[in-house]
């Protein structure tokens, strides 16, 4: 058999036919980030298609958008393709100049109308600003219940409940929660937890179109805030730190590293005699103490001083040539390596 | 102008210790703070009220009250949200009261707004300190019937207007709505004052100072009289695996690079920024 | 017996805190490094209140009575012993003389601005020549019609460079000495003849101002005779004797922040194997540390009550000011030893603390002068006045 014959015989397989809407589902908000799927979204239904696939039910998606601009083949046909390659059963879209960004009413009556329909079991939303405006106004409308920021999933096969996992104090601990009575059974999942699906190009469908009467938002955007600056954060405070010491190598690296991972630039007192940092940014029991969610130390030898002002970190990377150097035994992740050569690999690998 | 505050506590986690491996959590000094973003919202408030006495608005009166964000052991917030400037402020408390889950106070809160004689802005925070929910405040919304602002940076009110500053994809922009509105604001976003102190010595020698409600007589108001009932369940903790320090990572620099970068991702909740480059 | 808190005092207590970690902390360094008054942070004070703590709120003050003031100043002295002692200088001394002896007119024209903190106060008593012999001062005032002259030079005066009103004490008639001789005024600032003279280059509390001041004719109303003429020397006794009250709470809290430094770095710092907290002789000195702070915790606080009930507490404010200071000397002695090499750093703050601890031993009558007190107040008791 050759290639081409194969493909047609998969392409015939995949064909994904709208089962009957009895309603119920396990649902999708869909999030569109730059003219594509969000990746949170995918995520999403690799977790719709896990509850959907032990609870025998269909994994939906609703996708909101608008076309493109010569009108010729609305952008939403495009992406909900995606969605049916992700594992969606049934896809809606609605398509409209209104729906062009998120904007809380003309996508609340969306949804509402059409979930108020089809009365799902469960709706996943993104973790997202869309999701952390639509979840709860939709929860409170269909007196549904909600959990946000959830981490893992599980279900009570019994009562048809999905048990899902959420942070505590970001992440010192994790609660366990259900909504055991109240349906639909709504959840925002935390972007880069679960895992997304493996897009099957061979799985294609039909949207359905949603008839809607676009609603005008209520608020109003006026334009960027060109003069403001939120405060800044004290390197005490902040959640991400890169730190160079004194091994570090190109220091124009090390703030890029931090550049990239939104983070702020400090160092131990090898740097601040190198000139790359001033006082302020010493972390050391005689300068600063830090307390990040990440610290990632280039070329820190890490004495004790410099360990104990970042032993309240949640979690430490260190990067430094010697396998003997100190830091290596508070760090989580070592890399024993040169910077000069770990960092501009890093920094490519996170763009 | 009324502007009503919605507060709540959190217990302070340096106070906390929690054993992985034992998965448990050993609280060694009960303590409880006024939620971060609460303060923040708080702080709108009373901005939004200054700017008014400043005669910027000299037709406005600004009252501001505080409520409670859920069920509270006491009203000692409430008292700090009083000697911060808050005009009033009143504790819910009743029987059935104790386990109101957010859905449940959104409904409860849209009475008690109803019974204050109505409100032109709630403002709350965007999201709580501990369990990281941000749902009230825009369940309360919806009960109300109001819009509402999420994650604002900045609040000013007036004119029957509301103007806030909030994070739109990496940048920041200017919304506006007609009052009124339910605005959530971000912890951080503002630099909470101090109270007075000659007010604090007197609101917490005035035992009642803080109005106290009954919530029956709030629900009775309510369609649903299972208006209490949370929907939320509990079912316990999980604990992350202890913390194992000193893992090597082996392969060439690119490789650990890589491997690095793949943690660092998951860390940071950073993906690539589109399907498209699956 | 109740040893509770009130529970305005509770949440007082949780005010200061976080202003002092969030205003004074990170100043601490820096004022003591550059030796200035930190101006701005009085200025915050002043705006919610703080520096009128005990003062009744009719004139201007908190109303949180001593107690609230014990507090405060152990949450100041807790982060920066020179804010403490500039805002100690300011309300337990200065504010205070007129609060105790001040008329009505006296208390509404300078008390009210004090308490609010729209001007701030010193209290003037210390020369050259007369330390702890109080008595001994030379500062002169003498009548003129409807006004005093004063004469003289005032050493180690905290907050004078910069006070607007100060209580200075002066000798009105030579031949009575302390019983019927000596006479407090109320000075204001920029009077004509009232100047600063040098700043004293201290060893600790480099954040506060110690200097000289200088009395040169400087014409002072008579409305301005602070109590009666001739009774000087026994209110000024009355303003000590609460000041020292205070100072003892400044060095709880000095003790404390010690006592928490320590353990601290006991259970971080490693060393043969295992944290410090580990080794017997660190576990014992932090024992010895901690009785010491709840020992004083529980003196100031009884005393706080004395006073605030109306209760005599000469003897035990003496004992306060004593036993706080040598506390909190020991504490941050041992502390540094906990610390070792690392706490001998100028950028780690056990060595600041360790240099303004020890003044407390020294100024607000010296330990020596507490002592005497105490040992006076015991005998009187028993029938005997005793010749220090």
């Amino acid at each position: 058999m050759d290639a081409s014959y194969l493909d047609l015989l998969m392409a015939q397989q995949e064909e994904v036919t709208e089962e009957a809407t009895g309603g119920g589902g396990i649902w999708v908000v869909a999030d569109v980030v730059d003219g594509a799927v969000a990746p949170v979204t995918l995520e999403a239904l690799g977790a719709a298609r896990t509850l959907a696939d032990s609870l025998g039910a269909y994994v939906y998606s609703v996708l909101l958008g608008d076309s493109v601009a010569d009108g010729s083949t609305p952008l939403t046909t495009g992406l909900a393709q995606t969605l049916y390659q992700a594992g969606a059963d049934g896809v809606r879209v609605a398509n409209h100049p209104a729906l062009a960004r998120f904007a809380l009413e003309p996508y609340l009556e969306v949804l509402a109308a059409l979930f108020e329909e089809e009365q799902p079991e469960v709706v996943i939303f993104g973790a997202t600003a869309q999701g952390q405006e639509l979840a709860p106004r939709l929860a409170q409308r269909m007196d549904g219940g909600l959990i946000e920021h959830v981490v893992a999933t599980s279900l009570d096969e019994a009562t048809r409940t999905v048990v899902v996992t959420f942070p505590v104090y970001s992440g010192e601990y994790f609660e366990i929660a259900a909504c055991p009575e109240a349906r639909p059974q709504f959840l925002t999942i935390e972007p880069g937890t679960f895992s997304a699906p493996f897009l099957d190009p061979y799985r294609k469908g039909e949207p359905a179109t949603l008839d809607f009467e676009p609603v005008e938002p209520a608020v109003h955007v006026v334009g960027a805030a060109d003069d403001f600056e939120p405060p800044p954060v004290p390197l005490a405070q902040a959640t991400v730190i890169v730190a160079a010491g004194r091994q570090a190598g190109d220091f124009e690296l090390v703030q890029q590293l931090a550049a990239a991972l939104g983070g702020q630039v400090a160092g131990d007192r090898g740097a601040r005699d190198a000139g790359w940092i001033g006082p302020e940014q010493i972390v050391d029991v005689r300068g600063v103490t830090v307390a990040p969610q990440v610290y990632v130390a280039v070329g820190i030898r890490g004495d004790t001083f410099h360990n104990a002002a970042v032993e309240e970190a949640k979690f430490i990377a260190a990067i430094h040539p010697d396998p003997d150097a100190p830091i290596f035994q508070v760090a989580d992740l070592c890399l024993e390596a040169d910077p000069a050569e770990v960092l501009p690999a890093l920094l490519k690998a996170l763009t | 102008m009324r502007i009503v505050v919605i507060l709540g506590q959190v217990l302070d986690p340096s106070g906390i210790v929690i054993k992985r491996r034992a998965g448990r959590i050993f609280v060694n000094r009960e303590e409880y703070v006024l939620q971060p973003a609460d303060r923040c919202a708080l702080e709108a408030a009373l901005r939004i009220k200054n700017a008014a006495l400043a005669g910027l608005r000299p037709s406005q009166g600004v009252e501001v009250v505080a409520l409670p964000r859920g069920p509270l052991p006491d009203d000692d917030v409430l008292r700090q949200a009083l000697a911060t400037g808050a005009d009033r402020a009143v504790y819910l408390t009743g029987e059935g009261f104790d386990g109101a889950d957010d859905a449940a106070m959104a409904r409860v809160l849209a009475v008690a707004v109803e019974r204050l004689g109505g409100a032109d802005l709630v403002i709350t925070g965007a999201t709580t300190f501990d369990t990281g929910q941000g749902q009230l405040g825009p369940r309360l919304a919806e009960t109300l019937g109001w819009p509402q602002i999420v994650g604002a940076w900045q609040v000013e009110a007036a004119d029957g207007r509301v103007r806030v500053v909030r994070q739109e994809g990496s940048g920041y922009v200017v919304v506006n709505a007609d009052l009124p509105v339910v605005i959530t604001v971000l912890p951080g976003a503002l630099k909470p004052r101090y109270p007075d102190g000659a007010r604090l010595i007197n609101v917490y020698r005035a035992e009642d100072a803080v109005e106290k409600w009954d919530v029956s007589d709030l629900v009775s108001d309510l369609v649903d009289e299972a208006a209490l009932q949370p929907l939320l369940e509990k079912r316990g903790q999980d604990f992350p695996p202890e913390r194992e320090r000193g893992v090597r990572l082996s392969g060439t620099p690119e490789e650990m690079a890589q491997a690095l970068a793949d943690t660092l991702r998951q860390r940071l909740g950073r993906r690539p920024a589109t399907a498209r480059e699956r | 017996m109740d040893f509770t808190f009130a529970p305005e005092h509770i949440a007082l207590r949780r005010l200061v805190r976080e202003f002092a970690e969030n205003e004074m902390a990170p100043l601490a360094m820096e004022i003591d490094r550059e030796g200035r008054v930190p101006f701005e942070t009085l200025r915050k004070m002043a705006k919610i209140g703080l520096l009128g703590v005990c003062f009744p709120q009719k004139y201007g003050g908190m109303g949180a009575g001593e107690t609230g003031y014990c507090i405060l100043m152990e949450e100041l002295g807790r982060v920066c012993t020179s804010t403490a002692t500039n805002v100690g200088a300011h309300i337990g001394i200065g504010a205070m003389s007129i609060y105790l002896d001040g008329t009505e007119e006296q208390k509404q024209k300078y008390l009210m601005p004090l308490a609010r903190g729209e001007k701030l106060g010193a209290f003037v008593l210390t020369e050259a020549d007369a330390g702890s012999d109080a008595a001994a001062i030379r500062t002169r005032a003498v009548r003129d019609g409807n006004e005093w002259v004063l004469n003289g030079t005032k050493t180690f005066n905290t907050n004078g460079s910069f006070a607007d009103v100060v209580t200075v004490m002066a000798v009105t008639d030579p031949t009575l000495g302390a019983r019927g001789g000596m006479t407090a005024f109320i000075v204001e600032a920029g009077t004509p003849g009232f100047k600063v003279g040098t700043h004293e280059n201290k060893m600790g509390i480099r954040g506060s101002s110690t200097a000289e001041l200088i009395f040169e004719d400087v014409r002072v109303p008579h409305e301005n005779v602070l109590g009666k003429v001739g009774e000087g020397f026994i209110s000024f006794m009355k303003t000590l004797d609460m000041g020292r009250l205070t100072l003892g709470a400044a060095c709880l809290g000095g003790a404390q922040a010690a006592l928490e430094t320590s353990v601290h770095w006991a259970k971080t710092r490693k060393q043969f194997g295992v944290a410090l907290a580990h080794k017997q002789s660190v576990q014992w000195m932090i024992a010895d540390m901690a009785t010491e702070v709840e020992a004083l915790r529980s003196l100031v606080y009884r005393v706080a009550w004395l006073v605030d009930t109306g209760q005599p507490f000469t003897q035990l404010a003496a004992m306060c000011k004593m036993y706080g200071s040598e506390v909190a000397s020991r504490a941050i002695d041992v502390a540094l030893q906990i610390h070792g090499g690392l706490g001998y750093s100028r950028d780690f703050p056990i060595e600041r603390n360790f240099r303004d601890a020890r003044i407390s031993e020294i100024f607000e009558g010296t330990n020596e002068i507490q002592r005497i007190v105490i040992a006076s107040n015991i005998f009187r008791q028993h029938g005997v006045r005793i010749r220090p």
